[in-house]
């Protein structure tokens, strides 16, 4: 076998860093930071750790980037640099949507929290966030408001799976049952004597909150959910458990290659509300028709498909992978892929692993069942 | 770190039991923890030639893919189909029920380490 020596010399740290190294994670370079791609017990005991009846996962999430906003124009501004309707958000509800620019295509997928009509809190990916802040700060100018960029000073913790609520409840005075799918509170911690924004959101498909923290609070935060049963995660079984779901990730399904409407984004694309950045240039590829298609696909034969395999229909190389694992729960090889968009019902789908035509077949997202609760219709 | 007394090793981190001119081989104990979770393991088809030192078989971890190298030359005699269920046996047993091909030796093989020698490598 082959391994690629890993430098860590000018990496960040989170403030949990010292404890995933304790924990004895194994250590990688991620947007920039040095994180945990798993712990010794290994990624897909972490998976079950927390797809598991009676479990939580316990993930360091600090590398990605918080952006307050405030001021009159807050509501305006955000209209004008996101897609979807800000308008539409009560005070304590977030909204998944993105950062376009002119051309359309994504600078971003972000999430958009309301805790006041003119006070907004943006939740960024680590690696867009200097791209993001200069393209928000560019922005900001001819609207009443301001921008500080938090990220350094905040702690991010995702706590995900069946056991989620029971184990952060013991944390907080703060009814989390009356927090709904997509809303948050700012609510006190008990043993951290400190206020955190506790959201019921998440990228693993199971029930769970997101924590953000003063990253003064962060060990105690952490080291009472471990100590209350929560299992540490890594890089890899995240990974695992956002592709199983099927949802997108930045550098993978969207890029500043594609618009909301390769993405199958527009759900979160707003064409009613008004004018935002990128919107003519979508309303323009809407037209036109989309330049590739988005589809779920798995494997028929044994195998896993990987990033940038290729994908062929009825033979004829139609497009590549964009994010493909081996599902512990189907136990099979699932993909996402782009493929032309005149492929996207038809023709039989082969993926190429190491220079053979494995079979595949179209499938739906997720690819296995979500436990994320929703509200009732 | 586990290193049986009875195998030899390669600096791509291979074992290899020889006996009667046939080598056994599979991924040593620090090649299936620096891999991690395996998940898939491609196997060779037998009665194919194989070269000393290059990739005869695959293996896939939750996050990487991995090549794994022959460390003679020679037709493969055997597969372990084990693994086309069960790839985590590369994990939980790599010098036993792990074992990924039988190789009858012809020829040459890459630089094989005695277990002192594999140790010491694997400190440097």
């Amino acid at each position: 076998m082959s391994e690629n020596p890993l430098t860590e010399s000018t990496l960040l740290h989170t403030p949990l860093f010292d404890r995933h190294v304790a924990l004895g994670g194994k250590i990688v370079p991620f947007a920039g930071y040095a994180m945990p791609v798993q712990y010794p017990t290994g990624a897909l005991k972490e998976y079950h750790a927390t797809r598991n009846d009676g479990c939580a996962g316990l993930f360091d999430i600090s590398h990605m980037g918080q952006v307050r906003v405030q001021g009159a124009d807050a509501l305006r501004f955000l209209q004008f640099v996101t897609t979807n309707d800000v308008a539409r958000l009560i005070d304590g509800q977030v909204q998944y949507s993105a950062l376009l620019n002119r051309a359309g295509t994504f600078i971003d997928d972000i999430t958009t929290y309301r805790i006041h009509a003119d006070h907004y809190y943006l939740c960024i990916n680590a690696a867009n966030r200097a791209k993001d802040v200069a393209h928000l700060t560019e922005q900001a100018a001819d609207f009443d408001i301001f921008i500080t960029d938090e990220s350094d000073g905040t702690t991010l913790l995702a706590l995900q799976g069946e056991a989620a609520e029971r184990l952060l409840q013991a944390l907080t005075p703060t009814d989390l049952t009356a927090i709904d799918y997509y809303h948050f509170v700012q609510c006190p911690l008990s043993n951290a004597n400190t206020t955190a924004i506790i959201s019921r959101t998440g990228y693993t498909g199971e029930d769970g909150f997101e924590l953000y923290l003063a990253n003064g609070a962060a060990t105690t935060v952490w080291d009472a959910l471990l100590e209350a049963g929560a299992s540490p995660i890594g890089l890899a079984a995240r990974d695992l458990l956002r592709a199983e779901m099927g949802y997108a990730l930045y550098g993978h399904e969207i890029s500043d290659a594609v618009t909301p409407v390769e993405a199958k984004l527009m759900w979160i694309t707003n064409m009613n509300k008004g004018n935002f950045i990128g919107r003519s240039a979508v309303v323009t590829r809407k037209s036109s028709g989309r330049e590739k298609a988005l589809i779920a696909l798995k494997l028929t034969a044994r195998g896993i498909p990987r990033q940038h395999y290729p994908v062929l229909v009825d033979g004829q190389l139609s497009g590549e992978i964009t994010s493909g694992l081996y599902s512990p729960l189907t136990k099979g090889g699932v993909a996402l892929a782009y493929v032309a968009p005149n492929h996207a019902n038809d023709g039989a789908i082969t993926v190429e692993i190491r220079g053979k035509q494995v079979a595949a077949e179209r499938t739906t997202t997720p690819f296995v069942r979500s436990r994320v609760k929703k509200p009732q219709q | 770190m586990s290193i049986p007394q009875n195998l030899r090793y390669t600096k791509e981190h291979e074992w290899a039991r020889i006996e009667d001119s046939v080598a056994t081989s599979g991924l040593s104990d620090h090649a299936q923890e620096a891999l991690g979770d395996v998940v898939f393991v491609e196997l060779p088809e037998v009665g194919a030639q194989v070269k000393a030192g290059a990739p005869f078989a695959v293996v896939e971890s939750v996050k990487a893919v991995s090549d794994i190298y022959a460390p003679v030359s020679g037709e493969v005699l055997a597969v372990n189909e084990a693994l086309e269920e069960h790839p985590e046996l590369v994990n939980s047993d790599c010098y036993g029920q792990g074992w990924i091909a039988r190789i009858r030796i012809e020829g040459d093989t890459v630089e094989l380490l005695d277990p002192v020698a594999y140790a010491t490598f694997l400190e440097e």
